[in-house]
């Protein structure tokens, strides 16, 4: 039993390890991330300096940054690159090798890049919101949220995976990833609410995407972290959604990976 | 007698490829069509391979090599027979059959990229479930047998292709697998590496009685490892034998390369062919005995390839020197290819 649960913990650490070895590449992440966060800063103060109230759709320009921050904070930290090795090694062949791991595909890729995340969590999301903490002068509480805001986040994570994982496995079907990928960035980025908070989209839009599992990655967490209004039940009700869609995902994601497999291996890769 | 590691049954592998049109418009037509050919990749191929065997596996490229070795790891399935490894269906049981086998892809590298070279193997430890003890007994037969230790620290992206290849075979063999797979892995490699790993699998399957199935292209690697050889070509089974048998055919074969001219690789592919042809003329007539005489163009060389106990390679060289300004010359054993081709052509039974 202890010797299966190393079998994870060390893939775990792999990827630890393998982040860490691109100190630059760190760097050069958070040169650009902050870049991105002064465009957005203009933009929306020209957005709320051309409106004629303070408050936006419930929000205040402090507000809108808060969350902006922490959903690009967070969507780096998540960006994860598990089409790209999944595709990268359809088109070598190397996946014949990872296959041959005795250990579930999935799995190995779920934990390796989970240990490329927890780096970016340490070294990026956590410094984040300390400064944003201490810049708003407490724009988030710190208590009980914080727990749930880590819970959701963890959740967030694997739901990320599981649909990055989909996504790369339509690879063994076209055996190229670039279109593909891009269109998933696109498509998660706005929907999911880490570009425009989901608070500014027209009403039936936000039906439509209350609907989808894409909030469920950025929005939960950062309505968890700021939103002090929410009672215990309506948190744990929005922890509950994304378990769902973590199951739902997660499933069909296997279902269809093994479909694919079975196609490889009939039929060669 | 004991049991068979691996055994192959009437074992079959077919593909279903498109027919692919030429150019764009051919292209498009492509999009929808559903015109497919099916190409036997592997046809009817029975083996079996007993434990602490070594057996060389050839065959030109697109042999079918590569197709029966994933059918054995469980990555594909054959269309038809039956494979037994460890006394498993493979492919039923990917994962399981994973554990006891080891893989090398001389062209590939299942090492962690970025890593330095002892977490890669801190790596495959965990997830092969090895006991500590096996781990440090294994670790201490490597270091005895090669000076890995001065690589531990070193990234696999930093590394040599021999030195990684090295690693790459350590690292098939760290679980003490009952099988190991080695497709081509001195494929690029120069000749004291060569050697080198050759003494490392021979070392490691003397020391852990671990079978063997070796493909290469390489007389070398067969030579020095192997003691029985199969060799297949478009995907049937040609021979299965001991190399014994077959040096007992080819040992005398020996392959003069020349060039006759200064700048041979000038030289267009009509003239070197014509050079051939008269020098076959020649030779022919000179020694009408001799029916193992052949004469080929391969790159910018007149390649003349003769059985020794027909004629003795010299008396033939001094011939065409007589004749000939003889500018470059090259003396080999015979090729892979060309004992696979001599087979191919009936050439033995």
């Amino acid at each position: 039993m202890r010797m299966k649960l190393r079998k994870y913990t060390a893939l775990l650490r792999v990827g630890i390890l393998e982040e860490m070895q691109y100190r630059l590449g760190a760097a050069v992440k958070l040169f650009g991330n902050i870049i991105y966060l002064i465009i957005i800063y203009f933009l929306w103060k020209a957005i709320f300096d051309s409106s004629p109230t303070d408050v936006v759709n419930n929000m205040t320009f402090t507000d809108t940054m808060i969350y902006l921050v922490l959903a690009s904070t967070l969507f780096s930290t998540m960006e994860m690159f598990v089409t790209w090795w999944i595709g990268r090694s359809v088109q070598t062949g190397d996946i014949i090798l990872e296959l041959l791991l005795p250990i579930g595909y999935s799995s190995l890729n779920l934990l390796q890049s989970s240990g490329n995340t927890i780096v970016a969590v340490v070294v990026n999301l956590i410094p984040t919101m300390a400064i944003v903490y201490l810049i708003t002068g407490g724009g988030f509480a710190l208590s009980v949220n914080l727990i749930f805001f880590a819970m959701a986040v963890v959740l967030g994570i694997v739901l990320n995976y599981y649909i990055n994982f989909f996504v790369g496995t339509i690879c063994f079907y076209t055996e190229s990833i670039w279109g593909i990928n891009i269109m998933k960035e696109v498509i998660v980025l706005l929907l999911s609410g880490a570009s425009i908070p989901i608070a500014f989209f027209p009403e039936t839009l936000q039906r439509v995407v209350h609907y989808l599992p894409f909030q469920a990655i950025y929005n939960t967490p950062i309505m968890l972290l700021i939103d002090n209004s929410l009672s215990i039940q309506e948190r744990f009700s929005m922890l509950g959604i994304q378990v769902f869609w973590l199951i739902v995902v997660g499933s069909i994601s296997h279902v269809f990976f093994r479909i694919s497999i079975r196609r490889v291996t009939v039929n060669g890769g | 007698m004991t049991e068979p590691i691996i055994t192959l049954k009437n074992v079959s592998k077919e593909f279903k490829v498109l027919n692919r049109h030429e150019g764009v418009k051919g292209g498009f037509k492509d999009l929808f069509s559903r015109d497919y050919k099916i190409i036997k990749a592997v046809n009817d191929i029975s083996m079996e391979i007993m434990p602490g065997e070594i057996c060389g596996y050839l065959g030109p490229n697109g042999a079918g090599k590569s197709t029966t070795i994933k059918m054995m790891t469980g990555v594909l399935e054959p269309t038809a027979g039956e494979i037994y490894v460890n006394g498993k269906i493979p492919y039923k049981n990917r994962t399981e059959n994973a554990q006891n086998i080891g893989v090398v892809f001389g062209q590939r590298s299942q090492l962690w990229w970025s890593l330095p070279l002892i977490e890669s193997f801190k790596l495959l430890r965990d997830i092969y479930q090895i006991e500590e003890k096996q781990y440090k007994d294994m670790m201490e037969l490597y270091e005895s047998l090669v000076d890995i230790k001065s690589l531990y620290s070193k990234p696999v992206r930093q590394m040599s292709l021999g030195q990684r290849t090295l690693s790459d075979i350590l690292a098939a063999f760290l679980h003490n697998p009952g099988v190991v797979f080695l497709d081509e892995p001195t494929i690029g490699l120069d000749v004291s590496m060569k050697s080198k790993i050759r003494d490392l699998i021979k070392a490691l399957n003397h020391e852990k009685n671990t079978t063997v199935i070796l493909t290469t292209h390489d007389m070398g690697d067969v030579d020095a490892l192997c003691k029985r050889i199969v060799i297949i070509d478009k995907g049937v089974m040609l021979y299965d034998n001991s190399i014994e048998n077959l040096k007992h055919f080819f040992g005398a074969y020996r392959t003069m390369r020349l060039r006759f001219t200064k700048n041979a690789a000038e030289l267009t592919e009509e003239a070197l062919q014509k050079q051939a042809e008269e020098l076959t003329v020649d030779l022919k007539q000179k020694y009408p005995q001799a029916s193992s005489i052949s004469v080929t163009v391969d790159d910018d060389w007149i390649d003349v390839l003769l059985n020794e106990e027909e004629i003795p390679l010299m008396k033939v060289m001094n011939h065409i020197q007589e004749t000939k300004r003889i500018y470059d010359v090259q003396l080999q054993e015979i090729s892979t290819e060309s004992v696979i081709k001599k087979i191919y052509d009936k050439e033995i039974v």
